[in-house]
């Protein structure tokens, strides 16, 4: 028999017992052994692993001090020397689904594995699935004892330095990897197996799974175009001349925001597109094309329109992951609705 | 949302959707010389601006060449 793995086990406040939200401001606590839901996690884990330590942060605390919790964090990780980190289970809770996945990318990045389970559309999942080893659960604590037995699972391989299989039959949320590897069959034989499959209506399974888009819920109008204020935003990789921003021309991971309030129009001598989807040599004659400001001026200028907005927007909208750009629009709407902003017109090349 | 691709965009859940020119020119048309092109660009985001005020339950496309002032939502299927 091997020595068992040393585990160590990340919880909030909630669950390491200290108490609810009135306690989420909590600092960073190392407690002994197994606490609260990581008994039943180290009945799971058997004698093949141990806890020795679990680590607690407050909700509060974690969000609004990270670089100060995860540094405590990372030093506690050092000193236990554990084999694998395993935090939660989160369920369907934001922040501590966020706090997990980022314990475990910490734990990662110390050369430590890490494992952590939650709701699939938890913040914490959708922001990090493709860094961290995240289990699926339900999106409350009912679900807390499959969710303990998957952790266990994937803390004992992973704490082993085994190499964990394809996401959709490991079991653990896909992480966006393509890996060569043999299927056995060619492609043809296995396209027709799930066409017959979906002809005479038995299961099958894809192995390129479509994402169906979001429905979202319409904005209600904007009730009088003459009092409003009007944004612009563009995905048309709209760039000071030169880029001193420093933007990418694909694969956006943040958004520009530019001051066009002492501006009628945007010039080619000081705009251009810096965009790898589409010939940019129009626009940067024109950069009006992707943001239509001297058309909103004159408009603003007839009363049609109450004001533009001083901020405009861009980024490039080309490879950016879907999970990503929804964190950019997120973040963008957000920013726009602090402002005082009433509608946008957002341009998409 | 002003898009020269705007069935890509009304399946992909944007509600109000105006058709733009090309990719390459989203708010107006070079080709069509700097008077009509202007005129064009200030059609789409007149057109886009009527968008904001009307109420719609789902994804729905504003045309700018669609004849007339009242122009007839053609929703996504």
């Amino acid at each position: 028999m091997n020595t068992p793995l040393r585990a160590v086990h990340y919880l909030n406040q909630f669950f390491a017992g200290i108490g609810g939200e009135e306690q989420a401001d909590v600092g960073v606590s190392v407690r002994d052994g197994a606490v609260g839901p990581g008994r039943a996690l180290q009945t799971a884990l058997g004698d093949a692993g141990v806890i020795v330590a679990t680590l607690v942060c407050g909700d509060n605390f974690m969000s609004e001090r990270p670089e100060e919790a995860l540094r405590t964090i990372v030093g506690e990780m050092g000193r236990l020397a554990p084999d694998v980190v395993v935090a939660g289970p989160a369920f369907g809770s934001g922040r501590y689904g966020l706090a997990c996945a980022e314990v475990c990318r910490a734990a990662r990045e110390q050369g430590i594995p890490a494992v952590t389970a939650m709701h699939a559309e938890n913040p914490g999942a959708t922001s990090f699935r493709r860094e961290v080893v995240i289990v699926p659960t339900g999106d409350s604590a009912l679900s807390m004892a499959p969710a303990l037995a998957n952790l266990a699972r994937f803390a004992l391989q992973l704490g082993r330095g085994e190499e964990l299989g394809p996401a959709e039959l490991a079991g653990y949320l896909p992480q966006g990897r393509r890996r060569v590897h043999d299927r056995g069959r060619p492609g043809y034989e296995r396209a027709l197996d799930m066409l017959l499959a979906k002809l005479h209506g038995r299961p099958f399974v894809t192995e390129i799974p479509y994402n169906a888009p979001e429905q979202v819920r319409p904005a209600p109008p904007v009730a009088d175009l003459a009092r409003a204020r009007i944004a612009m935003v563009t995905t048309g990789g709209l760039v000071r001349k030169g880029n001193p921003e420093r933007q990418s021309a694909a694969n956006a991971m943040r958004y520009h925001r530019h001051s066009v309030a002492s501006l009628e129009s945007l010039s080619p001598e000081d705009w251009e597109a810096f965009h790898a989807g589409y010939f940019n040599h129009i626009v940067n004659r024109n950069p009006n094309y992707i943001l239509p400001l001297s058309f909103l001026r004159e408009l603003e200028g007839q009363g049609r329109i109450g004001r533009v907005h001083t901020e405009i927007y861009a980024l490039p909208g080309v490879s950016t992951p879907v999970a990503a750009s929804r964190e950019l629009g997120r973040a963008i709407a957000q920013d726009l609705k602090n402002a005082g902003v009433d509608g946008a017109l957002l341009v998409a090349t | 949302m002003i898009s020269a691709i705007y069935n890509f965009a009304l399946t992909t859940g944007a509600n109000r959707v105006i058709r733009g020119g090309r990719i390459e020119h989203v708010c107006g048309d070079p080709a069509l010389g700097p008077e009509k092109d202007y005129a064009y660009g200030m059609r789409i985001v007149t057109t886009a601006l009527e968008a904001l005020g009307t109420p719609v339950t789902r994804p729905t496309l504003f045309d700018p060449l669609a004849p007339g002032p009242a122009r007839e939502a053609v929703h996504a299927s």
